[in-house]
């Protein structure tokens, strides 16, 4: 499988690829308005799992609070859109650069903070959002509430409202970011990355600034996470502090480690597996979460480098011998 | 002056069940550096454990001597749960000891969604209440009002924070933990079983936060299957405060955040309450990387 | 690569045809609301009580003769799930969809059952601007935020002639908005509010709060959150000796409230709510609670449970008195025939935006012996 799959790659054997583009394209063609509104909800989740990819997967440190930073761009999409009427697709950059500077400014003073006080720390960014949120400061958020009569996004008079229009947005916005995640991951910047989340003092003794490289992960972390939100106050017309507590921080965590950090399809069966399947499931009703926590442990039990692993980390972590042992528990950091 | 005090007195009776559930994540951490997410959940089962058993007919002949009878339901609760415990590590972590550490945390956060929606399943969604067991006994000190359950809760966190230092820093099987958590190889060509140890860990951890749960149920009277989730994040939030690892920073950091909860809800704002204690947490990081009380670990080089 | 991802689409989107099998006339009524997470309660207690009644009526022989079918679904009370279950309520081809449970779970649902034509009840969602949308299918069978402010602050200026009051509420949108109306209406009515702030739902300890309210010694306590907190906020209210009245709103209109709070110190608290389902003069109602208990074991634990089984029994009605199952003559029947329908949690008109009318809003008091009862000065 692994030799196919280089063969694949070194042939330029790409028409499975655009085979599969095409076919997924043609859902909302004949699936239901369900099916379609899941398959959506696939994208965002999917495009959150990408970020959340970068700061995770890429650079390898620990974020369990990245609902804060799509709650910063669903929430300025939202109020600058109900106040000042401008237009969803115009505000969509704005979100990414408010989330991407939010980002700045809070995870500077912390990056040197080691893994698990990062997530504690990520984790109180995000309660502190929340918290924020539904406080309602300066009148801006609306409280528990949330801000409702959000408009639909439009593009040249089009106006996107049902969950067909949806798909084809929020699909088309996934490839293009995939396709740039592709190129980020064979660019210095991504080389870069892997030196840091393998071996920061070595990295460092190599020119890489360390702390800068962290800092750029959080930025285009939460600048994708932005986009993200505005798409989905589009989607909903309405938005509120429940959809971005904690229990969305995990999921996006549980979608990278599950599909296997650093690994761009692992994104795709991680999603699938966190949010997809569940949805699947939607008929039993009360055990559904029982099974859902059960599923979880036992994906890591079986499939500890996640269910589609990222070739690039295996390869680096088994030229240094490190795959079964490095960041292994169970031995001091 | 006088609501100062009181204020305080409400923060050392919610401090001291941080600290004791802090223990749990502190200790975990220090011999398997793992974050023990389901922690919460054993505190709350400590909780549902009690009340099914002073509910129960065969245990009402034991209540007539309160005292006995509190003894026995401490002691079968803390046992209950610490088989919960040690099954929670068989299943969910011991596989997972030479994996990536992420992987461990979404084993944990899974372990902890399965737990919450089995109580779920098993004891409803609705809240249970406890009988009244504690009696309205207080006293008046200076105008602040000291409950008998709030000391008893403070002496018996206190009680067993001290038992835990001594078996940890005096006796030989805590020197034996204290060599578990600096380095597993080296710890077995000295002889030490660390698969023992781990296994004590997650005894003592889950008792100690089995306790506190019992304690909740008995002084708050009210439990409900979400509630490991509220209490297990603060308690984790001690635990860092305080350093990870180091079981007298859990004791502080529990102690401190009851405080400074306590405080920031009587005098900033109570819907901030949470905001602030994480915003302390924030800048007590910024300062002390490690925490209050943390080893100040150099980086590998 | 491409082989699974394909496999994996295809599961995804093959499931959707698999719903389970029932009688193809039967009517499908859906419910949504919170089943699982912290708001369980409420959505467990919609679908226990539709599921109830739904059983007896088909015990009896069905609705027209034919079978009604509940289908649940949850939405963990968010907004993202609750556009989904809508979705998939449309696709199970339901007659009329009651839920959700918090506004705004609600809000996006009826967006897309207006767009869908179907029937869509609230029986718990308060907020005012849910129903200014000029959905022609939505109703609810509780009552604004407004009404019940008004009369709370109205009983605690004129019948109890208090003036100093301190509000506390749980930051959710229910609770919230009904202590922002009532300290609208307490000022107006010339009462100052000196304590305004909100305690975390699930919380155990208050007494940090309740340290502050004691220092500013108010006449009168209105906390608008539930019986779950409400009975804990007494019990520490009492302890830490703050004796002023507490008053509660309808959302502590629970029996529980006094096994939560301790006799001792239920005695004297007072509720604003709907009169509670012993007062009744309706047969319905009693039945209700004693064949919920049959049933379950419990009695209701909310308010909203009654309020869902008063939409499930308007849904019911409505199809048995027009002998059809089209949300449009339905909604037709709703809007403009059906007048005074004996609740359970009373009498029943709604307006021309799907409101309820009326305000049936009563003040209570915990007694002795633990019952609420009817307040008499």
């Amino acid at each position: 499988m692994k030799e196919r799959l280089r063969n694949i790659r070194n042939r330029h054997h790409w028409w499975p690829l655009v085979l599969l583009g095409a076919g997924w394209f043609c859902v909302p063609l004949f699936a239901n308005s369900y099916w379609t509104d899941v398959a959506n909800f696939f994208g965002i989740y999917m495009l959150l799992g990408l970020s959340l990819n970068i700061i995770v997967g890429y650079a390898g440190m620990f974020n369990l609070g990245h609902a804060a930073f799509y709650a910063v761009g669903a929430y300025t999409t939202a109020i600058i859109n109900t106040r000042f009427g401008i237009p969803l697709l115009v505000l969509m950059p704005i979100a990414a650069l408010t989330a991407a500077g939010f980002a700045a400014l809070i995870t500077r003073p912390v990056l040197h903070l080691r893994g698990d006080y990062l997530c504690i720390v990520t984790i109180g960014f995000g309660e502190i959002v929340r918290i924020a949120l539904i406080n309602n400061p300066f009148g801006l958020t609306g409280g528990p509430n949330g801000v409702l009569g959000i408009d639909r996004p439009a593009l040249f008079g089009f106006t996107f409202y049902q969950p067909g229009h949806f798909f084809y947005l929020i699909w088309v916005i996934v490839i293009l970011v995939m396709f740039g995640m592709r190129r980020l991951e064979n660019s210095r910047l991504g080389r870069a990355w892997n030196y840091v989340r393998e071996d920061e003092l070595a990295a460092e003794a190599m020119g890489i600034d360390a702390t800068n490289m962290k800092l750029l992960a959080f930025i285009l972390g939460a600048g994708l996470a932005g986009i993200a939100g505005t798409l989905y106050a589009g989607k909903m017309t309405v938005i509120a502090p429940e959809s971005f507590g904690f229990w969305e921080s995990v999921v996006m965590f549980a979608i990278v480690v599950l599909g296997g950090p650093g690994s761009i399809p692992g994104v795709v069966v991680g999603t699938f597996g966190m949010f997809v399947l569940p949805e699947i499931f939607r008929g039993f009703s009360s055990a559904r979460m029982l099974v859902f926590g059960a599923a979880m442990m036992l994906m890591m039990i079986f499939r500890p480098q996640g269910l589609w692993p990222s070739q690039r980390v295996l390869r680096v972590r088994q030229a240094e011998g490190l795959e079964s042992q490095g960041s292994a528990a169970g031995r001091p950091a | 002056m006088q609501e100062f005090l009181q204020q305080l007195v409400n923060g050392l009776t919610m401090g001291s069940v941080y600290a004791l559930v802090a223990l749990g994540y502190t200790m975990v951490y220090g011999i398997l550096k793992l974050i023990n997410f389901a922690h919460g959940e054993l505190f709350m089962l400590g909780g549902f454990f009690g009340l099914t058993w002073l509910t129960a007919s065969a245990f009402s002949g034991l209540l007539k001597s309160p005292l006995l009878g509190l003894l026995v339901l401490f002691l079968l609760v803390m046992a209950m749960v610490a088989v919960i415990g040690v099954l929670l590590d068989r299943v969910a972590y011991k596989p997972l000891r030479r994996s990536p550490r992420l992987t461990a945390v979404v084993s944990a956060l899974g372990a902890s969604i399965f737990l919450q929606n089995a109580v779920m399943l098993v004891f409803g969604s609705g809240y249970l209440v406890f009988p009244d067991v504690a009696r309205d006994i207080y006293w008046m000190v200076g105008g602040v009002k000291i409950t008998l359950m709030r000391v008893i809760i403070f002496l018996v966190a206190v009680c067993f924070m001290v038992g835990l230092y001594l078996l940890v820093q005096k006796t030989q099987l805590g020197a034996a933990m204290r060599a578990a958590s600096l380095d597993h190889d080296t710890s077995r060509l000295m002889g030490i079983d660390v698969d023992k140890i781990i296994m004590l860990v997650f005894v003592i951890g889950p008792a100690l936060g089995a306790a506190a749960g019992l304690m909740v149920g008995l002084y708050y009277r009210q439990i409900n299957f979400a509630m490991g989730w509220t209490y297990g994040i603060r308690a984790f939030t001690a635990a860092i405060m305080g350093g990870i690892g180091n079981i007298p920073g859990a004791m502080i950091g529990g102690l401190l955040l009851g405080i400074i909860e306590t405080l920031g809800a009587g005098y900033i704002s109570a819907t901030w309450k949470d905001a602030i204690s994480f915003a302390i947490l924030i800048f007590i990081l910024i300062w002390r990387p490690t925490g209050l009380l943390g080893e100040r670990v150099a980086d590998k080089v | 690569m491409a082989v699974i991802l394909l496999a994996l689409m295809v599961a995804a989107v093959g499931c959707g045809g698999g719903d389970q099998q029932v009688a193809e006339d039967a009517i499908k009524i859906g419910i949504q609301g919170p089943m699982s997470g912290p708001m369980a309660l409420e959505g467990q207690g919609f679908l226990k009580a539709a599921q109830l009644l739904a059983d007896q009526i088909n015990e009896q022989g069905g609705l027209l003769g034919r079978e009604i079918v509940i289908v649940p679904g949850d939405d963990k009370s968010d907004p993202k799930e609750s556009a989904l279950v809508a979705q998939k309520m449309i696709s199970s081809n339901v007659v009329a969809v009651i839920g959700s449970y918090s506004s705004t779970a609600t809000e996006p649902a009826a967006n897309i059952y207006h767009e869908a034509g179907i029937l869509h009840i609230t029986p718990s969602s308060t907020a005012t601007p849910l129903s200014e949308k000029g959905f022609e299918r939505f109703f609810r069978t509780c009552f604004l935020d407004d009404r019940q402010g008004l009369f709370a602050a109205q009983f605690a200026v004129d019948t109890l002639g208090l003036s100093k009051v301190a509000l506390i509420h749980d930051n959710t949108t229910y609770a919230k908005g009904l202590a922002d109306w009532t300290r609208i209406y307490l000022e107006e009515n010339g009462a100052t509010v000196v304590y305004y702030d909100a305690i975390t739902p699930g919380e155990k300890d208050f007494s940090p709060v309740l340290t502050n309210v004691k220092g500013v010694a108010p006449e009168l306590i209105y906390f608008t959150g539930y019986f779950s907190d409400g009975g804990l906020l007494v019990r520490q209210a009492r302890e830490l000796g703050i004796e002023c009245l507490i008053m509660g709103g309808n959302a502590m209109n629970n029996s529980d409230l006094v096994k939560n709070a301790g006799l001792q110190y239920a005695q004297g608290v007072l509720v604003t709510t709907e009169p509670v389902p012993t007062d009744l003069p309706y047969a319905e109602a009693q039945q209700f609670i004693a064949d919920f208990e049959a049933a379950y074991g419990t009695p209701p634990q909310s308010i909203w449970t009654l309020s869902g089984a008063d939409a499930l029994r308007v849904v019911v009605e409505a199809i048995a008195q027009t002998g059809s199952d089209d949300p449009a003559v339905l909604a037709e029947y709703l809007h403009n025939e059906m007048g005074d329908f004996p609740g359970i949690t009373g009498p029943i008109t709604f307006d021309e935006k799907g409101d309820r009318l009326g305000t049936i809003h009563k003040a209570y008091e915990v007694d002795a012996e633990g019952n609420f009862v009817p307040y008499e000065g």
